[in-house]
């Protein structure tokens, strides 16, 4: 497959083949330095080689040109996220971006386009996801966050609960209630707001892992201007459901590499403790090769749909379930197979390759809850692709 | 290298699906199975004649359509599904692939064109005393003499022994490891049925006792290894289409049957377990293709996925037909519910090309763990 690239008046094709090579030569030439282990050294170093990426066009592998991005076709997707996961680019800082720039780039105005998506993609501005509260979590529609209407404003007051990263976010992308509690999903509207305004409180809670990677938001008064927000009035609950479906399935790819990578070190760390040779543990890593591999096919079954149908097909909704499922019990399997050396922290000397696999133990117990738990994720392949019956208990859609 | 299945593909998909409906339902593998049978020579002629499926894989030179394992896969995906009871199994995923792996063109053209045409069934042995295409649980032993070849052992679980024309089986030579073809009905050949859970699959001892044979092929040990994946990745097609069968039933009964008001599948005791076996069912089904598409283009990696395709597939058949009795209640126990037949078949197929964690172990050696 080639894809055709306007540059000036020169018009040239680039295989799939060459565009490897130059994406793969791009990484080789601009390698991500050592990652710092201070906390805000490591935030900079993040944000810099994203703005580094950026201005040299490899971010956004999705997004249209016009907004910074990439503008690949699908095939390049993929092997622009096989070369990312390979040369170990560090995730960007916030979350959510696979959510809400696609929601902007349908749902937003031009002022909001210009406004938000090039800073968004340079990690000028670091985005959050609040969506999450405290009574309303796998039931979204329960949210409680108000917004009232002031002149050119909305007044918002409530909590956010969860939100990833949220001390280092400059903006958060929130639903908030602007209709009565009963009308559910018929009133919420969706909101871009200022994570430095005054009345916003950022509180960080201490995790599972020890870390403080998410944090309580509180909105007391804050002041959001009319344009700040995406979409109409009470019409904000459709807009949840946009992101990029597509961009996510290339993403599977990425993800099946990187969990080759940590498998094969597991591998490898099981062989230097000579514990292969033990039936049982071989069995075992045996059955997490047999499981990275059917990551890949997934990955590439759902990726030849997209391609010939346009859909990405039935693999495509199991893959996250079988991902997070493969995720947790690796690292249950690693930290059992490391016995006494897997339950130390990484401040014993005892601890193997600082405590990682411990660390992934507890926070991978997040992979079966955040972004919709695995109950929820059952629930919708039981109805959506099985066509089983909606709980009655549960409220209409 | 194709990643998935194209519009040619599921067109044939739909065909085998429509003819299986009409002559090889559940319910006819139920009366064959009951009756002892092994199959219904009318289907078997229609096959063959109408739908060209026992050549399927055969070369076009020896009157067969030319196509691949990935054709083969979808076939056999639907055989699985009807649970379909014939000798299409040993004839072709084990004989027809065995002597293309193999690569004797004298042999080829000797039998490929008869089978091709619906003449000739056959069948392959190669371990001793299991199913399995494992070459060091070979005994068997053959002596070459001025008037050829002759065979001597037993071979234990022959898929179709009883009744197959051209029986394939792995012995030792004096130097190598050979194939060896003898008659179904050749002097010294004594065979006897064996029965095992799985009525709607015949299997049997074969007893040689200096078998006149003929020789397949040289050293066979090279050209076995790829006619085992190809038969592996053709039984777990196999197996994914009779767990999606067991689903599909389970999904019906539980949308059908109301208790305490409302249908069992609003439950989510029901559903979650649903969806789990849709995943493992939708993975399994990325790993038999795989593994026969790899097949297909000499890919180095077609082994590994051979054995992760038989070891994950034998396990979720293993499972769905399990849960579906479950789901099905006291109905699901009883004799004339069909969910007992899909445990039956998933039963004997988890093990008859070599168990789960064989696979596992073979998975091992070859990722050099």
């Amino acid at each position: 497959m080639t894809q055709q690239i306007e540059t000036g008046t020169v018009m040239t094709i680039e295989s799939d083949d060459e565009f490897r090579a130059r994406i793969r030569q791009w990484f080789a030439d601009n390698r991500p330095a050592k990652r710092p282990r201070d906390p805000a050294e490591r935030k900079s170093w993040v944000r810099a080689y994203h703005a580094r990426m950026y201005d040299a066009r490899m971010t956004g592998p999705s997004w249209p040109l016009e907004y910074g991005g990439m503008g690949l076709s699908f095939a390049q997707q993929v092997i622009y996220q096989e070369e990312l996961a390979k040369a170990r680019v560090p995730s960007p800082l916030g979350t959510g971006l696979g959510i809400v720039a696609p929601t902007i780039i349908t749902y937003g105005t031009d002022e909001q386009k210009q406004r938000w998506l090039g800073p968004m993609l340079r990690q000028d501005l670091i985005w959050c996801q609040g969506y999450s509260e405290p009574g309303a979590g796998s039931d979204l529609p329960a949210l409680r966050t108000t917004a009232r209407r002031e002149d050119d404003f909305y007044v918002v007051n409530g909590q956010k609960v969860w939100t990833t990263h949220a001390t280092d976010a400059d903006v958060f992308f929130t639903l908030v209630r602007t209709g009565t509690q009963e009308s559910r999903q018929k009133g919420i509207t969706y909101l871009i707001i200022d994570a430095h305004a005054p009345g916003v409180t950022v509180r960080p809670l201490k995790d599972i892992t020890g870390g403080e990677h998410f944090a309580e938001v509180f909105f007391d008064d804050v002041r959001v201007p009319i344009a700040d927000r995406i979409g109409e009035e009470n019409q904000g609950w459709p807009l949840v459901r946009t992101s990029l479906g597509h961009e996510r399935a290339a993403g599977a790819m990425n993800q099946a590499t990187n969990y080759r990578r940590i498998l094969d070190e597991l591998i490898a760390l099981a062989r230097e403790r000579g514990l292969t040779t033990d039936p049982l543990t071989r069995d075992r890593l045996a059955d997490f090769e047999i499981r990275v591999r059917l990551m890949k096919y997934n990955a590439s079954r759902i990726i030849n749909d997209i391609i010939a149908h346009g859909e990405p097909g039935p693999a495509s909704s199991v893959s996250r379930l079988f991902i997070t499922m493969f995720e947790q019990e690796l690292h249950e399997f690693a930290v059992e197979m490391l016995g006494a050396d897997g339950i130390v922290t990484r401040d014993s000397e005892r601890a193997i390759q600082r405590g990682r696999w411990l660390t992934g133990f507890l926070g991978s117990r997040a992979s079966t809850i955040g972004a919709g738990t695995s109950e929820i994720q059952r629930n919708t392949i039981a109805e959506q692709v099985l066509g089983l019956p909606r709980d009655p208990a549960m409220p209409a859609r | 290298m194709i990643t998935g299945w194209t519009d040619d593909h599921e067109e044939l998909r739909a065909v085998v699906r429509r003819f299986l409906s009409e002559k090889s339902s559940t319910e006819k593998a139920r009366e064959l199975a009951i009756a002892g049978a092994v199959g219904d020579q009318a289907v078997w002629r229609q096959m063959a004649e109408q739908m060209d499926l026992q050549g399927l894989v055969i070369p076009e030179e020896f009157g067969g359509a030319g196509m691949g394992a990935v054709e083969l896969g979808v076939v056999l995906e639907e055989m699985g599904r009807a649970l379909y009871v014939g000798p299409y199994f040993s004839t072709v995923a084990l004989a027809v692939q065995t002597l293309t792996a193999v690569g004797d063109r004298a042999a080829q053209a000797r039998w490929l064109p008869r089978i091709a045409a619906g003449e000739l069934t056959a069948t392959v042995a190669i371990a001793d005393d299991a199913p399995s295409f494992d070459l060091t649980a070979v005994t068997a032993t053959a002596t070459a003499s001025r008037d050829g070849w002759s065979v001597s052992g037993a071979k234990a679980f022959v898929i179709d022994g009883m009744t197959a024309d051209l029986i394939l089986v792995a012995a030792r030579t004096d130097g190598d490891l050979g194939l060896f073809a003898l008659a179904g009905d050749a002097a010294g050949l004594h065979r006897e049925a064996v029965p095992t859970v799985d009525e709607t699959r015949a299997l049997a001892r074969v007893e040689l006792d200096a078998v006149p044979a003929v020789r397949v092929g040289d050293d066979a040990t090279q050209t076995l290894a790829r006619a085992g994946d190809l038969a592996a990745a053709a039984l777990a097609a196999e197996q994914i289409g009779g767990a999606a069968a067991a689903l599909d039933m389970a999904v019906d009964y539980a949308k059908m049957r109301v208790q305490f008001e409302r249908p069992i599948g609003s439950f989510q005791a029901i559903k979650h377990r649903c969806a789990d076996l849709k995943v493992q069912i939708e993975s399994g089904r990325s790993a038999a293709f795989f593994a026969a598409a790899l097949l297909d283009d000499g890919d180095p990696e077609a082994a590994i996925a051979a054995s992760t395709a038989q070891a994950w597939c034998s396990a979720a058949y293993t499972k769905a037909s399990k849960e579906n009795i479950q789901f099905h209640g006291g109905i699901g126990y009883t004799w004339e519910c069909d969910a007992h037949l899909y445990l039956r078949r998933a039963t004997v197929s988890d093990i008859v090309l070599g168990a789960p964690r064989a696979h596992r172990a073979r998975i091992a050696e070859l990722v050099e763990m």
